[in-house]
């Protein structure tokens, strides 16, 4: 995750310390005081939701799947994760509300120390859920949302999901729960991106997260609508100047760029424009203690079955499963080839990723779509959209 | 050397919902033991071939494949609801886990 409202308006946050080893230099409570050691773990409690989205990477469908976590094994897989010192896990789907151990398992999560977020639909949350949920200790919900009401209906598959959204996120901040918006970004739906911030900045968020479309479960099978390199820089730009309207009019967006490092080469750039060489400095300094792509490092998924992936969008390769073996275990295996050279993979990029002189901060991007793409863990990612006298 | 360990066998959980799941194991050089790397979704064996074939042809000599629900595991660690005690020691005695 890339903060763009930190680097380019200089907006402490609660993962400062987490995100840039910035602790001490922030002015908000932090998630932790020093540069997160272990992964966040996105755990997919279920396969099941009540939507189907086109693009879920999850591939989550209305039905249930067989093999779920019980909530017997779901808290020994939490006692796990604390054990091994993991800082946060994001519950997600599927859609983690249909289970009704959530709320358990929030609670148990939070008492072990771990901080409990949550990734949803928001479609299924009432006012009741909102403060049980809040009781439990849940720190933040980010609700999904994909464009003004009529487009989000069509990438949900269901009419009224907006409103329905839209509801759920009025339950979450009236319950006085951090709440924020999810919105992944396509050919379909980049020009409504400003018309939804300020329809949800009016109803009381002020956090905003902008995913880059992954090529994992349904979203491969919309790749065609994927952004082209001109059509992806001009919504990040878009992004860049739409924080810093928000900010210079006083309203202090939080606002952060998801699942594309090119991105963090491209902030570089912007603050080197708009900003100046000083400020184009420290953004590069943040972004290098930031560390790139986070796949296979400083994040991991577990799946509703138990499998292991590098990404919560890898889910078609499992290092292990936590019913077979501790997580703690399996992420340490560096047995494993291919984890290993993950992690450390600036020594194999190849092609224009090889000599890119943002590498440090990027480390290539995604390798999931490298793979998709072109079949080769270190090729270029092809939604890269820098332009090469930038990267020379 | 683990001795007389809390061993369990892990229960025949699906291990892929939309496909099937196949444990992948490489063999880096011709006198190297075969090393587990994990899994991969896919619905045939052809398709887990290649998929393996790309995540791994650049260190493996030998890739093999076997389906993931032929396998029979036995763990000290395992956070499943429906693994089994299983007998160890001479007198085949079980010894509870720990919960």
């Amino acid at each position: 995750m890339i903060s763009v409202s930190k680097l380019l308006c200089e907006l402490d946050a609660e993962g400062d310390g987490l995100r840039y080893d910035a602790a001490a230099d922030s002015s908000k409570p932090q998630i932790s005081r020093e540069k997160q050691r272990r992964p966040v773990v996105v755990w997919n409690l279920t396969k099941q939701c009540n939507l189907y989205c086109s693009h879920c990477y999850a591939a989550a469908d209305t039905g249930t799947a067989p093999g779920e976590l019980g909530t017997a094994e779901g808290k020994r897989l939490l006692d796990d994760l604390a054990d091994y010192g993991v800082p946060v896990v994001l519950f997600s789907g599927g859609e983690p509300l249909v289970r009704d151990d959530l709320v358990e398992l929030v609670g148990y999560a939070d008492d072990l120390g771990i901080r409990p977020v949550l990734s949803t639909n928001g479609t299924l949350i009432t006012p009741e859920t909102a403060a049980e949920l809040r009781d439990a200790g849940l720190r933040y919900a980010g609700v999904s949302v994909d464009g003004l009401p009529e487009r989000n209906d069509e990438f949900r598959g269901a009419d009224g999901a907006f409103d329905a959204a839209v509801r759920g996120i009025g339950a979450c901040l009236d319950a006085g729960l951090k709440t924020g918006l999810r919105y992944t970004i396509t050919e379909r739906n980049a020009d409504d991106l400003p018309g939804v911030v300020e329809l949800l900045h009016d109803e009381g968020v002020d956090r905003f997260c902008f995913y880059h479309l992954d090529y994992g479960g349904r979203g491969a099978d919309i790749a065609d609508a994927d952004l082209s390199p001109g059509a992806k820089r001009d919504a990040v730009r878009r992004v860049c100047d739409l924080t810093r309207e928000y900010h210079d009019r006083g309203a202090e967006i939080e606002t952060l760029l998801v699942g594309n490092y090119a991105d963090a080469a491209y902030l570089v750039e912007y603050a080197r424009r708009h900003l100046g060489e000083a400020v184009a400095e420290r953004v590069y300094d943040y972004l290098r203690r930031n560390g790139g792509d986070p796949a296979g490092e400083r994040v991991a998924d577990v799946d509703y079955q138990g499998n292991v992936h590098p990404t919560q969008f890898w889910q078609g390769y499992s290092l292990g499963n936590v019913r077979d073996r501790s997580f703690g275990d399996i992420w340490d295996d560096e047995s494993n080839p291919l984890l290993r050279r993950l992690r450390h993979r600036s020594e194999h990029l190849n092609g224009r990723c090889a000599d890119c002189r943002y590498r440090e901060i990027c480390r290539g991007g995604s390798r999931l779509r490298a793979l998709s793409a072109h079949g080769d863990l270190f090729a270029p990612d092809p939604q890269c959209y820098l332009r090469e006298a930038e990267i020379a | 050397m683990v001795e007389n360990p809390d061993r369990h066998r892990v229960g025949d959980h699906p291990r892929d919902a939309a496909g099937r799941e196949w444990e992948v194991f490489v063999r880096p050089d011709g006198a190297d033991p075969l090393r587990h790397v994990g899994s991969v979704s896919a619905p045939s064996v052809g398709v887990a071939y290649e998929q393996a074939e790309t995540l791994f042809a650049w260190c493996a000599d030998d890739v093999w494949l076997c389906p993931a629900d032929a396998v029979e595991r036995y763990s000290t660690h395992t956070l499943d609801d429906d693994a089994e005690r299983v007998p160890v020691g001479p007198d085949g005695d079980e010894r509870p886990r720990e919960s």
